[in-house]
């Protein structure tokens, strides 16, 4: 690799300037391909939607009709290891792209039509594809998942479930998934030793069963059960080879340009190296800390990008790469010696090739992600089942890493516990006070506790938990992660919009203008708040069960026709019991996320004081002053929005509160049972919906006019009703039982002269403590100057590097819409010490 | 008629290759754009034409 310019200081306390630690990565970064969305639409004009994944996806299946549905999704994979381009980039070390060009992004018309066809019609794709790709889009018609799903729906169900209301557009037309790859077995096993144990399998099968022994019974129930074990195993070992393959071509590529194309010399010498690390790094175990970074690379490339979507990046990363990093750095004799500097430059680049990822998910999530291509975050920290502190060199490195190449992707969660060593936590710190908006924090404790406790894993499994997403944590080793969407997260219900249309007979005034949701009675006539809500919980019980139906049938036809081979053959549980991943039920890790939160209590305390004890306003009132939105009601919006609001240790408005975190464990926990058994918890969470949903929700009674901001976060207050100080939304948000859901989002933003000064560290660490007393589940933290975010709004040229946090992700703040941007913004500051 | 196999970008796949097949190779071409430079590998089979290939060069041969 080239030689190191300068190492990063390792004195934390005079650090203000990082940046990358080798002239190529400052190279690197500087031409970064980045991929962030703003509006739903990508930034860089270069990005177009590529058509060689659905030619090739479309040829497979048609050379192979008649074939099991898993065999075809393999040997989509095998033919893409033989067919799909490869690119190297110039001085890149990791390699690997998903589409036939390093700007573009690949369609996955297997998955959802109306996504697909959206991105067909749009500029994304150049005209002269036009023609090809809608084709191929309506030969996928019928045969994809939406397809598959719609016919269990009533044409007044897909009406709601494809508009974005009271729910989450239906999973099959939203194209927005997730999972969890076991990078761990890929680098202890290599594939081809799954491949043979695979093979073994189904050798074993029919010895034991598929025989014409005439001195044993024959057992045709054994027989059946054998069949489609074997179609999985023998699915799982023609995918496998296709991604042997494919690695294979990129090693002939590095060398093919190393001895035929003008580079430096340097460069020459390290494209055989990259050659040789390709050539080993998906076959084989992993020998050092570059085979791993480059098979953990490429799996994740194929798992999330390219077998299917899937957003994420799911690992516990200090953890399962720490052995590799010791071999490489430390071992007497190592197979593959690497100094820290080099592990270092690994790290950075990782983090500009997760930026350089283009993702064509649905429109929905485009618009939802403002400034972020998708959601990658990454674990590290913890402690194991003993208590003992994982946090680890490489845990540092990995920080390092972070300061020198200021991205927002990947963002990281660190897993907080009292025994994690002062010096990591000074780093994360020192990311945090930069403002990058992460690490966000985890409760070590909190989270393990739920695994164990609702979901059977076992004890050290669970101490060694991972995100899945933004906030829930699920396995990360290598058995039983979570392999989509809809077996572990996501799918949620928008409780403003049910209150809403609650306060309207289920009627939509403000956006579609249709009855979106059950007659719950004219709210005029409404006689005490326990009506209101009743209504209210009505509307959300419809949202709930109706969206997890879709959730449930979108599971059932994944794991009929949109298999993952690839993925599957990492994890033990599937390759033992001979069965695809998708259709693995006995790990269920469920939880539905509830949009918009602290508008619930907010509305309630209001309506309880102003029209059921002060009587100041009459139902009527409230019910004409919304639908006019507030206009001519100005007066009575006033003493709406003065009602006390959440975040204020005001056992007034906290105790709605409970009240909603009680009512969303029953509508979610208590009342639903999913496809594979599993018992979703609730997750209160917004990402970055308080903004992009806010033109959808009408007028609501804490004083909110239609199109304004909604609450933020999981449990955060809303903007700016939070006067009393950290330690009173911290009090407040300790009232809730945290136990009761799968994560709680909370959202804070800290002074930048306090974060930044001498004392800032010692003063965080003081509110940590208190935070972590108080049994919180969740914090992460916003810590800007305003002055820079404004300025940055005038001069976005001058502040590519400011990041923000935005919701479970971050974001460079000048790839954001203003509307986001003055959100950001509007953020309280907090004081610590106050 | 001009083949693939004829063009400088054209490298036959090794015999020893998981993918080998006889008369296929890859087509490596530099690409340099705003951004910086890259390198494409396709697979081709040697026999395609190539009349129509705008990134056709003919490779020198002693």
């Amino acid at each position: 690799m080239e030689k190191i310019v300068q190492l990063s200081s390792t004195n934390l306390d005079q650090l203000e300037q990082r940046e990358p630690s080798t002239e190529r990565m400052k190279r690197l970064k500087d031409r970064c391909r980045w991929k962030s969305i703003m509006g739903g639409e990508y930034i860089d004009p270069d990005t177009k939607a590529g058509m060689e994944r659905m030619q090739i996806l479309t040829k497979a299946y048609k050379e192979n009709e008649g074939q099991p549905e898993v065999i075809k999704r393999a040997k989509f994979l095998e033919l893409s290891g033989r067919e799909h381009t490869c690119i190297i980039q110039d001085e890149e070390i990791l390699v690997g792209y998903h589409a036939e060009n390093p700007d573009w992004v690949c369609l996955y018309p297997e998955m959802g039509y109306n996504a697909t066809i959206d991105m067909i019609e749009s500029d994304l794709m150049d005209e002269e594809y036009k023609d090809e790709a809608r084709e191929i889009a309506e030969w996928w018609k019928p045969r994809n998942l939406q397809g598959k799903c719609e016919p269990y729906f009533k044409k007044e169900e897909l009406e709601v479930g494809y508009t974005y209301t009271t729910m989450e557009p239906f999973p099959f037309a939203l194209v927005y998934m997730s999972m969890n790859v076991p990078y761990k077995t890929l680098f202890e096993d290599g594939l081809e030793n799954r491949i043979q144990i695979c093979q073994e399998k189904i050798d074993n099968a029919f010895a034991e069963h598929l025989h014409t022994d005439v001195n044993r019974p024959y057992d045709g129930v054994k027989v059946g059960e054998q069949l489609h074990k074997i179609d999985n195993w023998r699915a799982f070992i023609i995918a496998a080879k296709g991604i042997i393959i494919w690695s294979r071509r990129y090693a002939r590529l590095a060398r093919i340009i190393a001895d035929h194309f003008d580079v430096p010399d340097w460069r020459r010498e390290e494209l055989k190296k990259m050659a040789d690390v390709c050539e080993n790094c998906m076959a084989k175990p992993a020998r050092g800390f570059w085979d791993a970074m480059q098979a953990k690379y490429f799996a994740w490339m194929l798992g999330h990008s390219y077998e299917r979507y899937a957003s994420g990046y799911a690992h516990l990363e200090d953890n399962i790469l720490w052995p590799y990093y010791n071999k490489s750095v430390y071992y007497k004799d190592p197979e593959q010696p690497l100094t820290k500097e080099q592990c270092l430059e690994l790290l950075e680049e990782e983090r500009l090739k997760v930026s350089e990822r283009g993702i064509a998910k649905g429109r929905t999530y485009r618009q939802a992600m403002p400034g972020a291509n998708d959601l990658h975050i990454i674990t590290i920290g913890g402690v194991d089942e003993e208590d003992r502190d994982m946090c680890n060199e490489l845990t540092d490195l990995i920080l390092e890493a972070t300061l020198n190449m200021c991205t927002p992707e990947p963002s990281f969660g660190f897993r907080w516990h009292p025994n994690c060593n002062l010096k990591t936590k000074r780093l994360v710190f020192e990311c945090i006070r930069r403002g990058f908006g992460f690490p966000a924090i985890f409760n070590h404790n909190i989270k393990k506790w739920q695994l164990e406790y609702y979901f059977n894993v076992p004890r050290e499994e669970a101490a060694r938990w991972a995100l899945q997403l933004c906030m829930s944590p699920g396995r990360s080793g290598r058995y039983g992660t979570q392999k989509t969407r809809t077996q572990g997260g996501g799918h949620h219900y928008v409780t403003t919009k049910c209150l809403e249309i609650a306060l309207s007979d289920g009627f939509d005034h403000s956006y579609t203008r249709k009855q979106i949701g059950p007659k719950t009675g004219d709210p005029a006539k409404f006689k005490s708040i326990e009506e209101i809500w009743d209504a209210y919980v009505t509307q959300c019980r419809y949202a709930c069960r109706l969206h997890t139906r879709a959730r449930d049938i979108t599971r059932y036809m994944e794991a009929r026709y949109l298999q993952s081979p690839f993925v599957s053959i990492l994890d033990d549980a599937c390759v033992e019991k001979g069965l695809d991943g998708m259709e693995d039920m006995d790990y269920p890790n469920p939880w539905c996320n509830i949009m918009h939160n602290s508008d619930i209590p907010d509305s309630f305390a209001a309506m309880e004081k102003l029209i059921f004890e002060e009587k100041k306003y009459s139902m009527e009132d409230l019910v004409k002053a919304l639908r006019a939105n507030w206009s001519g009601y100005e007066e009575m919006r006033r003493d709406f929005l003065a009602a006390p609001k959440w975040g204020n240790d005001d056992e007034y408005v906290d105790k709605w509160m409970r009240r909603f975190f009680e009512t969303n464990y029953q509508l979610t926990h208590e009342e639903l049972t999913f496809i594979d058994g599993g018992k979703p918890l609730p997750l209160p969470q917004t990402v970055s919906l308080y903004a992009s949903m806010a033109p959808f929700i009408g007028a609501l009674p804490y004083g909110r006019r239609h199109g304004e901001v909604l609450g933020d976060g999981g449990i955060s207050p809303y903007v700016g009703m939070d006067k009393k100080g950290p330690t009173a939304v911290l009090k407040s948000v300790s009232k809730v039982d945290h136990r009761k859901t799968k994560g709680v989002q909370l959202n804070q933003r800290l002074s930048h002269q306090i974060m930044r000064s001498e004392k800032g560290f010692q003063m965080w660490l003081s509110y940590m403590e208190a935070w972590w007393n108080l049994n919180i589940d969740h914090v992460q933290f916003n810590v800007f100057n305003v002055e820079d975010l404004k300025a940055a709004q005038k001069e976005p040229e001058k502040y590519e590097d400011l990041i923000v946090r935005i919701a479970g992700y971050s974001a460079r703040f000048i790839s954001l819409p203003k509307i986001a941007q003055d959100a950001v913004i509007a953020r309280t500051e907090q004081e610590l010490g106050a | 008629m001009v083949t693939c196999a004829e063009c400088k970008s054209y490298f036959p796949i090794p015999e020893s290759a998981d993918d080998y097949k006889k008369g296929k190779g890859d087509c490596v071409r530099e690409e340099k754009d705003q951004k910086g430079k890259y390198w494409l590998s396709k697979s081709v089979m040697g026999d395609m034409s190539a009349d129509n290939c705008s990134y056709f060069s003919k490779k020198l041969t002693i």
